[in-house]
C-alpha cells in the first residue's frame, strides 16, 4: 500500500506524526501507515488514533539498538513504494532517517517545520539553514519524498475513535546487526521541561562563574520560571544539563517571557526563542546582536542589574 | 595501527551573511569561507586517536575547487594527508550528493574509522555521515561524546533523547561526533608550515566514473525575519524601574 508513512521511536510523537500524517494523506488521496515497534496493542491505538495501517516491526533484544530496523523499513518501503515518509527527528531517528534514505537513494528533509502539498500533488518542506538566518523551502524529486520532524512541531491527535479498524501486519524478521547496546544511562530528571515554562531566564557566557548563576535562579525565582542557557554553557562548562540549552541544536522555546543575561545573540542561539512572546536582554555591550531581536534591552553590567531586578520584583510581589 | 579519516566541510561564514532589507534574499558573494566548526572535532578526534593508539589520519573534503583554501588549515590540526574531491559541478552539493562521492571515493581506500562532525554548520542537515556508513556498508553511531577503541571494536558513548546509550561496534566503523567529545588544539605556527608540506591527493568528478544527481529541488530561500520592538533601557535604577513597568504592563510580569 503506498501512501504517508510515518516512523516515531516512542508514542507521544507517533502521535504527532499521525496527526499531520493524517492530513497530508486527505489531501493527496492516499493510505496513512505508522510503524509501531514491537507492540500490537500500540499498533491498535495508532489505527484509532487515525492510521489506516499498521507495521508491527519485531520486538528488539536489550542489547539490540533502534537502528537494527532500517533494513526492514527500506525493505518494506522497496516493496510497497510510499509517497512519503515521516521520522520523528529524535537523536536516533535523525540517524535512522538518513540511513533509510541513503537505503532508498532518496532525498531527506532533515528538521522541517513546515509541510504542506503543493499545485503538482508533491510535499513542500520548509527548514532552517544557516544556522537561523534562512528559511529554506524544498522538493523532492525523488521517492519517497523523506522528512525528519523535530518532536512538538504539530500537536499530537487527541480524538480518539476505537471504532475504526485498520490493517496490522507484521514485518521482518530483522537481522541482526553489528552494533550492540552495551548499557543505557538514562538522564537524571535534573531539572523540569523548558519547552513548557511560561517565564524562561536564560545565561549566557557573560556569566563568569558557576556560583554566580544563583543570580539569575534568583530572578527566574522571583517571576515564576525556569532557568536555561546557551549551548556553551551546556557543552562546554557543564554548569547546566544539556536539555537547558536553548537555540538551533538545542530546544526550541515558547515563553510568555524569555530575559537573557550576557548572552551575544548568535543566531543560532535566538533561532530557538522565535516564538516567545516577549523578549528582554541584559548585556554590557550596546551593540550585541541579541538587542536586535529583543523587545526590551538594558544596556548594562547584568552583575549590577540583576540583584536590583529581582529586589524590585519581589518588594513588588509582596505589594 | 588505525587508519582514520575525518571528513570536514568548507562553509560560508554564517557571520558574514547579508540580508537584502527589499527582498529578504541572502547576499552571499562577500562571505568568507572557513571549516564547518563542528568538523574542527572531528578532525581533533581523529589526531587524538591515532596518538594514543597509533596510525594516522587523513582529512577528506568534497567542494568546489576554490576550497582549496581549506586543506592548509584542516592539515595543521594534525592528519597526516588529505584528500580533496572537487569539481566545478560541485556546487550547492545536497547530502546525499556529498555522502555519495564520499564513498566512491573513499571505497578504495584502507581505513579502520571514518569521523564526521554531526552536523555541518551551513545546512547542518546532520545526514552526511549516517548516509555514507549506508553507502560503504559499515556500522554507524552518531552524536557520540566518547570513544574508546579496544582490538577491533570501538566503544562509543552516544547521545540519545533519555541519556546515553553505550554502544560497541566492529572496526571498519563510521562515528559523527558531538562538540563536548573534546577541545581542538589551535594549530601554530609550526603546525601551519608543516601543514604546507603534508601531502594531498585531488581527485576529481571524472575520476570517479559516474554522475551524482541531486534529489531535492530547492525552491526558495529566504532570510527569517523578527520583527522585535528594540527598545533600549539603561542601567540606572529608575530605568529598571521603567523596564519592570513596562514589563507589567505588557502582562508578563504579575
Ligand atoms: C551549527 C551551530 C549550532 C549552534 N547551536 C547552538 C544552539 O543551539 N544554542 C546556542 O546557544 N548556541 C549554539 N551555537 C553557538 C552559538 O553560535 C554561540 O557561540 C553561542 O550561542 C554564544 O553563547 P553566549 O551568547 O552565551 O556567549 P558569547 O557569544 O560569548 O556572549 C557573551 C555575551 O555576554 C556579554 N557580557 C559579558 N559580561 C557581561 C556582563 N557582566 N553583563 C552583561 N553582559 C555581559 C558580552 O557582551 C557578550 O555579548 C551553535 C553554533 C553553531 C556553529
Amino acid at each position: 500500500m503506498a501512501g504517508v508513512w510515518v516512523f516515531a521511536e516512542n508514542y507521544d510523537y507517533c502521535l504527532e506524526l499521525l496527526q499531520i500524517g493524517r492530513s497530508l494523506a486527505d489531501k493527496t488521496g492516499v493510505q496513512l501507515t505508522a510503524f509501531a515497534c514491537g507492540d500490537k496493542g500500540i499498533g491498535q491505538q495508532y489505527i484509532y488514533y487515525g492510521a489506516d495501517q499498521v507495521f508491527i516491526l519485531p520486538p528488539l533484544a536489550e542489547d539490540q539498538p533502534l537502528g537494527t530496523y532500517v533494513p526492514a523499513i527500506v525493505e518494506a518501503a522497496r516493496q510497497e513504494d510510499p509517497d512519503i515518509i515521516l521520522c520523528a527527528a529524535t537523536l536516533r531517528g535523525k540517524e535512522i532517517a538518513a540511513r533509510v534514505a541513503a537505503g532508498l537513494n532518496t532525498g531527506l528533509c532533515s528538521e522541517c517545520i513546515a509541510l504542506a502539498i503543493n499545485s503538482d500533488n508533491k510535499l513542500e518542506m520548509k527548514r532552517v539553514i544557516y544556522g537561523g538566518a534562512a528559511m529554506q523551502t524544498l522538493t523532492c524529486k525523488t521517492r519517497p519524498q523523506m522528512a525528519t520532524i523535530p518532536p512538538h512541531t504539530f500537536t499530537p491527535v487527541t480524538e480518539l475513535d476505537d471504532t475504526r479498524s485498520g490493517i496490522i501486519k507484521e514485518i521482518g524478521p530483522i537481522s541482526s546487526t553489528p552494533v550492540k547496546v552495551l548499557a543505557k544511562k538514562p538522564r537524571a530528571k535534573e531539572s523540569g521541561d523548558i519547552t513548557r515554562s511560561r517565564v524562561l531566564v536564560c545565561v549566557g557566557r557573560g556569566v563568569e562563574k558557576e556560583g554566580d548563576l544563583k543570580l539569575a535562579g534568583d530572578l527566574a525565582e522571583t517571576l515564576g520560571g525556569d532557568l536555561a542557557c546557551t549551548r556553551p554553557i551546556a557543552e562546554e562548562l557543564h554548569w547546566m544539563p544539556q536539555e537547558t540549552y536553548i537555540g538551533l541544536s538545542g530546544q526550541k522555546v515558547k515563553p510568555e517571557l524569555y530575559i537573557g543575561l550576557g548572552i551575544s545573540g548568535q543566531i543560532q542561539h535566538t533561532t530557538g526563542i522565535r516564538d516567545a512572546r516577549v523578549i528582554c536582554s541584559i548585556n554590557k555591550d550596546e551593540d550585541a546582536p541579541i538587542f536586535k531581536i529583543s523587545d526590551y534591552g538594558i544596556v548594562g553590567d547584568l552583575y549590577e542589574v540583576v540583584p536590583f531586578l529581582s529586589q524590585e520584583l519581589a518588594r513588588l510581589k509582596k505589594k | 595501527m588505525l587508519n582514520i579519516i575525518a571528513c570536514f566541510k568548507w562553509v560560508i561564514d554564517h557571520e558574514d551573511i547579508k540580508i537584502n532589507p527589499e527582498t529578504h534574499e541572502l547576499v552571499l558573494d562577500r562571505a568568507g569561507y572557513r571549516i564547518s566548526d563542528y568538523d574542527r572535532f572531528a578532525i581533533e578526534e581523529a589526531v587524538a586517536l591515532t596518538e594514543q593508539y597509533g596510525g594516522s589520519t587523513t582529512a577528506v573534503t568534497v567542494g568546489l575547487p576554490a576550497a582549496k583554501k581549506s586543506l592548509k588549515d584542516a592539515l595543521a590540526r594534525g592528519p597526516e594527508k588529505a584528500i580533496f574531491i572537487n569539481d566545478p559541478a560541485f556546487h550547492n552539493l545536497e547530502p546525499s550528493q556529498t555522502a555519495a562521492i564520499l564513498a566512491q571515493s573513499i571505497s578504495n581506500q584502507e581505513y579502520d574509522l571514518i569521523i564526521c562532525g554531526e552536523g555541518s554548520g551551513d545546512l547542518y542537515a546532520q545526514q552526511v555521515g549516517p548516509r555514507l556508513a549506508e553507502h560503504l556498508n559499515i556500522p554507524c553511531a552518531s552524536f557520540v561524546r566518547k570513544i574508546t577503541i579496544e582490538g577491533r571494536e570501538l566503544i562509543a558513548e552516544r547521545r540519545v533523547d533519555e541519556g546515553i546509550e553505550v554502544i560497541s561496534m566492529p572496526l571498519p566503523a563510521l562515528v559523527t561526533v558531538l562538540p563536548e567529545i573534546n577541545s581542538p588544539r589551535v594549530p601554530g605556527l609550526k603546525d601551519t608550515l608543516s601543514a604546507a608540506k603534508k601531502p594531498v591527493v585531488e581527485i576529481t568528478a571524472s575520476d570517479l566514473g559516474q554522475t551524482f544527481a541531486s534529489c531535492l529541488e530547492t525552491v526558495e530561500i529566504k532570510a527569517t525575519t523578527m520583527e522585535r520592538n528594540c527598545e533600549k533601557f539603561g542601567a540606572e535604577k529608575d530605568e529598571l524601574k521603567r523596564f519592570i513597568d513596562v514589563l507589567c504592563r505588557a502582562g508578563v510580569v504579575d
